[in-house]
């Protein structure tokens, strides 16, 4: 199989990173081991202060660490400008916790966004953004903006619009932490449904119950990580 | 992303915070205006004159004033009317100095002696008066000279005028131009003329027979005859105003090249040891060019400077826009956005405001103009009927679009760098 052979999604070794905090440097990440497999749902849990939202920031391409070496999709990312590092999020999808969507579009037009950025032309992203809103169940939702949205149907937009590039994987910030327990529930079960259909999800939350729903989870705790389970 | 996907996210931008958007626009409109307004007003007027000169200063006159500082300060109207006269103090131009003027150079066809002074013309009533310019002219010479401006709408000039005939402008005749006529052609009309060189002042009047009125010539009346002129013949001047000097003298010349302009000018004015200033046209013209140049300059700099004033608009709505939209923009990074992107989105929305700005501005600048041309031709605030066509060049035009689009960017240019700096991370976190 072709799969055995890819380089891992992402790959930290003694991963760091310290911030600046005015004079002060405070070491965010002090050393992070980690591996995520094609195909993987993996949970990173920890309260907040642990260092999961630096690790988040910097397996999404979204900051460089201050030292060890990180590659996503095989890439090393401290050696990448501000632009491969643009290129290199349009191969991460990314969900956040406050959907991020942009108000003034309607769901299709904030799928086909991302698509845009890429440089998609117009028609095909029409068509593929159809295509995603059915898959997360959102058919008759399609011209709606995100204010005529419940939070459950914004998450889904979100999540079709990290899909609209085929991610190597899908990066989730507390994806149902802002919405109600039924819903989450939802939510989760579309977020399962898509790693089934063979999409790598790496999920940051502070939720024990919400963590042990994926297959494996990494517990963080002070900067480093405390253990790595599978569920 | 392709350059249509960005102008549309811009578009989109725009409209989401229309007033706003409006009002900015309309800095950009107001500045634009400003700038095309004048210029056309500037560019039609100096058309208007500079028509007005070629008839009523022919190229192949030269015209010798009294004093050795060409274009000196005037008194009365008229640029011919001693308006290019230097120092009184200067030595006077006597009326038969035409006869050495004629012998000095071949290129020289004839010359003409014009004497000119401020005074009033009352017509038989009595009642009303005009203020007017007096000028004392062979009218065959005159007549020659100026054969296009010097011609009667009723009556007839006579060539070997009887003493008490005289020749007025059409506004002399019509003074309001709207019908209701001061003088006709062979009405008795009084001429008064104060003499202030003696004390007491002395009125010296007597009346006149009114040949002809001349056709309208309208606008200032450079150089030759005015719409606001008496013309009485030379002799009648001298004895009336007891003098043998001219004001001007007008010389005619066989062609009118620059080299036979220049040459002629040099050998009448060494022959009056540089006591007389010489003239010409075409001097004027090119005088009048540099005045206008100079007037467009400081007229569009004062327009550029509300142009500027909306540039400092744009700026600062760019900054409200950008630290409103900074989740946005940090949305946008997250997803894959590169900063020169974020750059563009941003420029692209100026030169949005800025093309939709010019294009107002360009339109309402040419409205205004033609509102303001329109009030002038009409008598205005100067009182003076001045037919102005505003000339929209498209030089102007497209000199008004990258203006208003170029200030927009250039004050574009700060905010939209500031937001492509946005790091992803941080501008996520801003709420």
């Amino acid at each position: 199989m072709e799969e055995m052979f890819m380089a891992p999604v992402v790959e930290a070794i003694d991963l760091k990173k310290t911030y600046m905090l005015g004079k002060i440097p405070v070491e965010a990440l002090r050393g992070v081991n980690l591996k995520v497999e094609s195909g993987d749902f993996l949970s990173i849990l920890g309260p907040s202060g642990s260092g999961k939202s630096t690790l988040l920031n910097l397996v999404g391409a979204l900051d460089k660490p201050t030292a060890g070496k990180l590659s996503i999709d095989g890439v090393d990312v401290s050696t990448l400008n501000d632009n491969q590092l643009a290129d290199l999020r349009l191969r991460i999808g990314f969900v956040f916790q406050f959907f991020n969507l942009i108000p003034r579009f309607t769901a299709r037009d904030n799928v086909e966004l991302a698509m845009s950025i890429k440089g998609i032309n117009k028609s095909a992203r029409t068509k593929r953004a159809q295509e995603l809103l059915e898959t997360v169940g959102l058919k008759d939702r399609i011209n709606h903006k995100p204010a005529e949205l419940s939070g459950g149907q914004q998450q889904r937009v979100a999540i079709a619009r990290a899909l609209a590039n085929d991610p190597r994987f899908l990066l989730m910030d507390e994806p149902t932490g802002n919405i109600d327990s039924k819903t989450a529930r939802e939510v989760l079960n579309l977020i399962q449904r898509i790693n089934g259909d063979g999409v790598t999800i790496v999920m940051v939350t502070h939720d024990q119950r919400l963590a042990l729903e994926a297959k494996r989870t990494v517990q963080m705790f002070d900067g480093v990580i405390a253990s790595d389970l599978v569920n | 992303m392709r350059t249509s996907d960005v102008f549309s996210y811009s578009f989109s931008a725009i409209k989401l915070r229309k007033l706003r958007a409006a009002l900015t626009t309309l800095g950009v409109v107001i500045g634009i205006a400003a700038i095309v307004a004048l210029l056309s007003i500037t560019q039609g007027l100096q058309t208007t004159i500079t028509d007005q000169l070629e008839r009523g200063l022919s190229a192949d006159t030269l015209i010798v004033v009294p004093g050795s500082s060409a274009l000196g300060g005037g008194e009365g109207g008229g640029f011919a009317g001693g308006g290019f006269g230097g120092s009184s103090s200067n030595a006077p131009l006597h009326i038969n100095y035409t006869d050495e003027i004629n012998n000095l150079s071949p290129d020289i066809i004839t010359s003409f002696a014009v004497v000119q002074k401020a005074g009033y013309v009352q017509n038989g009533s009595g009642v009303i008066r005009i203020v007017t310019t007096i000028t004392g002219v062979n009218f065959s010479q005159y007549a020659n000279a100026y054969s296009t401006t010097f011609v009667a709408a009723t009556g007839s000039i006579p060539l070997n005028p009887s003493n008490d005939e005289i020749v007025v402008g059409a506004r002399i005749s019509d003074p309001r131009f709207n019908g209701t006529l001061f003088v006709r052609a062979n009405d008795e009309v009084n001429i008064t003329w104060t003499n202030n060189t003696v004390i007491p002042f002395v009125n010296k009047t007597y009346t006149a027979h009114v040949a002809a009125v001349l056709d309208r010539i309208g606008g200032f009346g450079i150089g030759g005859p005015s719409d606001t002129g008496i013309y009485v013949p030379l002799t009648r001047a001298e004895e009336f105003f007891g003098t043998d000097e001219a004001d001007v003298i007008i010389v005619k010349l066989r062609s009118s090249d620059a080299a036979t302009i220049n040459s002629t000018s040099k050998i009448i004015t060494d022959y009056f040891g540089d006591q007389v200033s010489v003239i010409s046209a075409t001097a004027v013209q090119s005088l009048l060019t540099t005045i206008f140049s100079t007037i467009s300059l400081f007229l569009g700099g004062i327009a550029a400077i509300s142009l500027l004033v909306a540039g400092i608009g744009i700026m600062n709505i760019m900054i409200v826009s950008l630290i409103e939209r900074t989740r946005e923009i940090g949305i946008l990074k997250a997803i894959g956005m590169k900063s020169r992107t974020v750059l563009y989105i941003f420029l692209t929305e100026s030169v949005i405001i800025g093309l939709i700005g010019a294009v107002i501005g360009i339109l309402s600048g040419w409205v205004l103009a033609n509102g303001v041309a329109l009030f002038l031709g009409r008598g205005g605030v100067i009182g003076s009927a001045l037919t102005i066509t505003p000339v929209l060049t498209v030089e102007v035009i497209l000199g008004a679009l990258g203006f208003g689009i170029g200030i927009s960017v250039i004050f574009a240019l700060y905010p939209a760098w500031r937001a492509s700096k946005l790091k992803p991370v941080e501008a996520l976190r801003y709420e």
